[in-house]
């Protein structure tokens, strides 16, 4: 019944992405915004980005919790209030706080622009903190965190940052049910206020953007004002601890989480783009080493993946899966194998082809639509580096070399200095 | 608006294009008419295992994924209980190795031993990780059952026992294959920078030859009316006590399904939701409530899930849960709170069908369901909805006798 064989269609070259032109205004308080004009559709994303992420914290959950905060009440609203009219004008709002930094991202219908930003205004400036609402949500932060921990994933990924940065630094810090009682508006306020400053924001607009865009963000945040900015300089240090390989026992698990992986490079460092393609070729794709060799070929997992991410003060690199409990080292020697393996061979021409294709079309995808754009223009700016990152980075894929490949996983995965994390 | 094209070939395969020039790639999305709903009662979990091997490769082209890797491409699939769902996006320039992987898999399977014993491997790690090793994660499948007795959809698209997945054979698989794989079975929407005459010809000429099949014919037992209200209660080691509620509801093409959309929105759309501010952030007795509609093709569910605070009597929260929904067969929604759910879903609507994969995705749905216009007048369906029909339907369905209720009980909870 099968059709006579029919010759592959030709691989055509394809376009290189396009990172869409960003503009850059800048408001009277010497606010930056950011704005890419895209899209097909009346919709835009606008993003409120502070320093005032996880690691500028001087009590564990301070950062999360402000930032949750943000929008339980305001001088003029309360929360219930603030989520109907959120609501009611169409708009979906993340609000979170990562290691680095924290603020909001709306997205929302342009034709309602103008009260969007009064909200966002409000939302940003002029939190009340109540205290009703605070141990309200301390009391579902609490729960959710029980329920967390008895995730094997979770489990394993919290020991893993302890491991990789010490428990004295807040990229480490693990959470503990103690850290959920005892956190005070005032102190809330006081965080607030040292890093939600007007002095410290950056908008990234994009989407399809109304003409009046620029004159309503001048007036929602052109003239604020910054207060008198005191920052301590809090530096705790970075440091990973002595021992390299931690068993969690789990009862009742019937997967083991396995984490294996280290501080690294970041985005700064001119080896950063090779080891990113080093990852895709280990664990970062479908068709990647680890897939093929621990699922496709073995079946201990549904999924594995190893992933390279840049912190302001460090990176790590980390590789993830869950595997049948019984088949937990199994899997760990497997991995190691493939790491040994890039270290000790050159990857083949054929290979290399592929992911070279792989990440290129990758790119077109990172910077598909306004949403995406703004995604990926953010991810170099918080580097301090613009568009201009993904240039060289699309010329890395292009022309790396074997041996680079080689030597970079020789360099950056040194089976000594890596973590071992099992949770199960 | 989204505009769209849409044509068939002889051998019954439907195709939709929509031209989106803003994008360098393009999208392609097949939709097989088949899911969870269509196995047999003693081999479920089948349509999803399935989905794992149509990655295993052909006669004529071993490996699926390299091609399109190298090609620029990425692509994925999904099973749930109406339907079979692969798509993949690729740059513009090489859409026609899509039509060649597509087509070739459509055409003819390799079905080795070795690739089914590896992902029955792979889906019971699967389901070990969404269903066994989570907190709460058998709680939906403790729900179906409960509410649906006869109907296919008591059992979810892992399968009713991962034994049935274990069990397969290649000759259930070969025959699954033929009996729901074929180009009268399957819709293909495209979306990115190409034109219909380039679709239709690429259509032509790879699907062109793909032969109709006979398809298995689709004889699914209707579910009887509940008629009283069905209770389960279960302990686990979890942290919190949760409950799960379930009442039957209108198929996905039926008018109500856009009132009770709306209605579900209500309840617990967004942070306004009324369970939310209620029983949330008002009364405190849950740390996290939702409700959603399963959008079933067939009847399906609404459903609500709530995680109880600690110290909080299951029954006291049940009943709160009770109160509010009493409250909307009572009273109608005052138009405030209409509107705010109706600019919620456009507002949805409109962000989501700004990537060409999620409009290629729906498109497909809609054609299936009926007309792939559906795409842009379904804001309409949701826009003539008023007050009114929202208390009239859930006086309808949110009654009693139409429930089932999970009690999902820690049993390592404190002494309160």
């Amino acid at each position: 019944m099968s059709l006579p064989k029919r010759k592959q269609p030709p691989l055509n070259p394809f376009t290189a992405f396009n990172a869409g032109k960003v503009n850059l205004l800048s408001l009277r308080n010497s606010v930056p915004v950011y704005t890419i004009e895209a899209g097909t559709e009346d919709v835009m994303r606008i993003e409120f980005i502070f320093r005032a992420g996880i690691d500028k914290e001087y009590i564990p959950l301070l950062a999360t919790t402000t930032n949750m905060m943000l929008t339980e009440g305001s001088l003029r609203h309360t929360s219930e209030e603030i989520t109907r009219l959120l609501d009611y004008y169409g708009v979906f709002l993340n609000l979170s706080a990562e290691k680095d930094n924290a603020g909001l991202i709306a997205y929302f219908l342009s034709r309602h622009i103008k009260k969007v930003l009064e909200l966002i205004r409000e939302i940003l400036f002029e939190p009340a903190f109540p205290e009703k609402e605070l141990n309200i949500l301390m009391r579902k932060r609490l729960r959710w965190f029980m329920i967390n921990r008895e995730r094997v994933q979770n489990i394993a990924m919290e020991k893993f940052f302890e491991s990789i940065f010490g428990s004295g630094h807040p990229y480490g810090h693990m959470v503990q049910e103690s850290d959920f009682e005892g956190l005070h508006p005032a102190v809330l306020r006081d965080f607030h206020s040292k890093y939600y400053d007007p002095s410290g924001m950056t908008v990234i607009v994009s989407g399809r953007i109304p003409m009046n865009t620029a004159n309503l963000l001048r007036e929602n945040f052109g003239s604020l004002r910054s207060g008198n900015v005191y920052t301590e300089e809090f530096t705790p240090e970075l440091k990973g601890e002595q021992q390299k390989k931690s068993r969690i026992g789990k009862e009742g698990a019937v997967q083991s989480a396995i984490r294996i992986g280290s501080p690294t490079i970041n985005k700064r460092h001119p080896d950063y783009p090779g080891l990113k393609i080093l990852n895709v070729i280990l664990g970062g794709y479908f068709g990647s080493r680890l897939m093929r060799n621990i699922r496709e070929d073995k079946g201990y997992t549904y999924g594995i993946s190893s992933l390279v991410t840049s912190l302001d003060l460090s990176g790590f690199k980390v590789i993830s899966t869950e595997v049948a409990k019984d088949k937990t080292d199994l899997a760990v020697d497997e991995i190691y194998r493939e790491i040994r393996l890039l270290q000790e061979k050159p990857v083949e021409r054929d290979e290399l082809e592929i992911v070279r294709n792989y990440m290129s079309g990758d790119l077109l995808r990172m910077f598909d639509g306004p949403f995406a754009l703004a995604e990926s223009f953010k991810s170099a700016w918080e580097f301090g580096l613009d568009n201009s990152y993904y240039e060289a980075f699309a010329e890395k894929i292009k022309t790396i070399s074997p041996d680079e490949i080689r030597s970079l996983a020789n360099t950056y995965y040194k089976i000594d200095d890596l973590y071992e994390i099992i949770a199960g | 608006m989204i505009n769209f094209d849409s044509f068939s070939l002889e051998n019954g395969l439907r195709v939709i294009v929509h031209r989106d020039e803003s994008t360098p790639l393009t999208a392609m999305n097949i939709l097989y008419d088949v899911g969870s709903r269509d196995e047999d009662p003693e081999m479920t979990g089948l349509a999803h295992l399935f989905e794992h091997l149509m990655f295993g490769g052909t006669r004529n082209i071993p490996e699926y994924d390299t091609p399109l890797q190298l090609a620029g491409g990425e692509n994925n699939a999904f099973t749930n209980n109406d339907i079979t769902n692969y798509y993949l996006t690729v740059p513009a320039e090489n859409i026609e190795t899509g039509f060649w992987l597509e087509s070739d898999r459509m055409d003819e399977l390799d079905f080795s031993q070795r690739n089914l014993d590896i992902q029955k491997s792979v889906v019971t790690e699967e389901f070990n990780q969404r269903y066994k090793n989570q907190p709460y994660g058998d709680s939906l499948l403790l729900l179906r059952p409960l509410a649906f007795k006869v109907h296919p959809y008591r059992w979810p698209t892992i399968g009713l026992d991962i034994n049935h997945v274990k069990n397969s054979r290649l000759e259930h698989i070969r025959e699954f294959f033929f009996s729901h794989y074929a180009p009268n079975n399957a819709i293909i929407a495209v979306a990115g920078n190409v034109t219909t005459e380039r679709i239709r010809a690429l259509s032509e000429k790879w699907f062109g030859p793909v032969p109709r099949r006979k398809t298995a014919t689709r004889n699914i037992p209707a579910e009887p009316t509940q008629t009283s209200e069905r209770i389960m209660t279960v302990e686990r080691n979890v942290p919190s006590d949760a409950i799960y509620k379930a009442w039957h509801v209108c198929p996905r093409t039926a008018d109500d399904f856009y009132v009770m959309d709306l209605l579900s929105d209500i309840l617990a759309g967004g942070e306004s939701g009324r369970l939310y501010t209620k029983l949330v952030r008002g009364k405190n007795l849950f740390s996290e409530i939702n409700a959603f509609l399963t959008a079933d093709i067939d009847p399906g569910l609404m459903v609500v899930t709530g995680k109880l605070m600690e110290g909080v009597r299951v029954e006291d929260a049940e009943r709160s849960v009770n109160d509010v929904i009493n409250e909307l067969l009572d009273k109608v929604p005052d138009p405030g709170e209409i509107e705010k759910v109706k600019n919620k879903f456009e507002s949805s609507s409109v962000l989501l069908n700004t990537g060409i994969l999620h409009k290629a995705m729906n498109l497909a749905f809609c054609e299936l369901i009926g007309d792939p216009a559906l795409i842009n007048t379904e804001v309409e369906r949701y826009r003539s909805t008023d007050g009114e029909m929202v208390m009239k339907a859930a006086r309808k369905y949110l009654i009693p006798e139409n429930c089932s209720t999970l009690y999902y009980l820690s049993s390592k909870k404190e002494q309160e």
